[in-house]
């Protein structure tokens, strides 16, 4: 455990000294949120609610949906090149698990960058773009259990999609077609009310609702009751299910890797 | 000229044989950046489904905005990929240096050595895009409007190579920008809507210090009647020229200015 406590330490300290992206990826969520501004206050111009959603409401659901999309992935960039470049075959002799010490790394990244992006500009959001708190205290509580599951499946979605690396050279679509499909399904360009009945229902068999649009729902007052509950349930579901896929995509790919000598 | 048209087919050649090489890989590439254009396109549909207008602009006024910014990325990505990769694959490792002892325009080689596949996925989205919006806007669509559609499509392709270069350039002192590079891309996003639900201020930015607005909604405006800027759109491709213009001078300083990290 200490080992990996350790590379979480490092990858602190890795992030803060490349703070070139760190200002690059600062300046383009402002971008982001701006864009989001001026175009749902367009939206909004002439009238006052859209499936009983208030133009503060909707601000708030898209503007902390925009900052948790940014902790559900990970680090399977990281595992697909490992396994593209054949670093993986050294990776693996090491002391260590390497998926372990992948996710210690990745628990890094998020809390540095938690303090040092998402809060200032969270709080930057509150001030100047009427994002609101959670209704009650009650659904702030359910709001972090349920962001921290939804994290949590986003990192194991993320490198359950990065072991393909084994089977594919093109990581840059891989990637680009996981954020999409993510950034689709999981209702972080829009609440998921707003989608047409059958998209909801195909959603509601899908992983990613789990990701964003149940935390922000529950934060946003949309799920409230049993019915936040229940979708919480069935993010534990989705959780356990996803670690226990990744072990056996795992295990296959470790025959992979022996049929090739690495 | 003629040397270099015949340098640039050889250069395809080379690189076609490396996507037929990995035909399940140009698919996973063609496929991605077709998902991606469509979420975005599913997006403002979604959004449509629950209003009429938006600040005055139907939902194929839109569509057609973003089908120009598509196709005329699609140049860029499919032609111009490589602007990315200056920083961190060739002055870096000191490969650059290779490119330099040549008998060709360094930037030539430097935009030659890659064609991105990737980009066509970006390209027929695009197209589709075109055409599903064309037929619903109030315009007749005669050989005319054709040619200068082709045009302003051609002309935003090169004003994203340009703020590219443009950018990609401060590589030669600061041997990697891609955060810059990124940063100022990321810009473009606001070009896919109509330019006129934002601050007078992002306005003038995106027009006159960083044109993505003429990458796709000046010149889309330029087919919708009454949208006001059609004399502004004009100014398309004139604004393609010099900001490619600005943006070569630039690079030949930065090369001046180059100095290898050493291999």
């Amino acid at each position: 455990m200490r080992k990996y406590i350790e590379f979480a330490r490092v990858q602190m300290q890795v992030h803060a000294a490349y703070s070139a992206w760190f200002w690059a990826n600062t300046f383009s969520v402002l971008l982001r949120m701006l864009v989001i501004y001026f175009f749902w206050k367009a939206v909004y111009s002439n009238r006052s609610e859209i499936e009983g959603m208030s133009f503060d409401g909707m601000t708030t659901y898209i503007i902390i949906a925009m900052f948790l999309q940014m902790f559900v992935s990970g680090v399977g960039r990281e595992l697909a090149h490992t396994i593209k470049d054949g670093n993986v075959a050294i990776e693996l002799m090491r002391p260590y698990h390497l998926i372990t010490r992948l996710i210690a790394m990745d628990i890094g990244d998020k809390v540095i960058y938690f303090i040092r992006g998402a809060l200032p500009l969270g709080i930057l959001a509150f001030v100047f773009m009427d994002v609101t708190l959670p209704s009650t205290w009650q659904s702030g509580v359910l709001f972090l259990l349920s962001a921290l599951m939804g994290i949590w499946i986003g990192t194991f979605f993320d490198l359950l999609i990065a072991i393909l690396a084994f089977w594919t050279i093109n990581l840059w679509g891989l990637e680009v077609m996981k954020e999409a499909v993510v950034s689709f399904f999981s209702g972080a360009l829009v609440p998921l009310i707003l989608f047409p009945e059958w998209f909801q229902t195909i959603s509601l068999f899908l992983p990613f609702q789990a990701m964003v649009y149940v935390p922000v729902a529950i934060y946003t007052g949309i799920l409230t009751g049993t019915e936040a509950w229940l979708a919480v349930g069935s993010q534990l579901i989705w959780a356990v299910l996803l670690f226990g896929l990744l072990r056996v995509l795992w295990s296959v790919a470790m025959k992979k890797v022996t049929i090739f000598g690495g | 000229m003629i040397r270099y048209i015949k340098l640039y087919y050889l250069f395809c050649k080379q690189n076609l044989k490396v996507m037929m090489e990995y035909r399940m890989d140009f698919l996973l590439g063609v496929l991605s950046v077709m998902l991606q254009q469509f979420a975005g396109i599913f997006f403002v549909k979604i959004v449509f489904d629950h209003i009429h207008e938006l600040n005055g602009w139907t939902f194929y006024e839109i569509l057609f905005i973003y089908g120009i910014a598509a196709t005329g990325r699609s140049i860029h990505h499919i032609f111009f990929d490589n602007l990315w990769t200056l920083g961190w694959q060739y002055i870096r490792p000191g490969k650059f240096d290779r490119l330099l002892i040549r008998p060709i325009n360094p930037l030539f080689h430097f935009i030659a050595d890659r064609l991105q596949q990737d980009g066509f996925g970006q390209l027929f989205i695009g197209i589709i895009v075109l055409g599903t919006a064309m037929p619903h806007l109030d315009i007749s669509w005669g050989f005319m409007e054709y040619v200068i559609l082709i045009i302003m499509i051609i002309a935003s392709g090169f004003i994203f190579v340009a703020v590219n270069l443009f950018f990609a350039t401060l590589s030669f002192w600061m041997v990697d920008s891609l955060p810059i590079v990124w940063t100022i891309f990321n810009l473009s996003d606001f070009a896919r809507y109509p330019l006129t639900i934002y601050h007078k201020g992002i306005r003038h930015l995106l027009t006159w210090i960083i044109p993505y607005g003429f990458t796709a909604f000046y010149p889309a405006a330029y087919f919708i009647k009454g949208s006001g800027f059609e004399n502004l759109a004009l100014l398309t491709p004139v604004a393609a020229i010099v900001s490619c213009a600005l943006a070569y001078l630039f690079w030949n300083r930065g090369l001046k200015a180059f100095t290898s990290t050493g291999s």
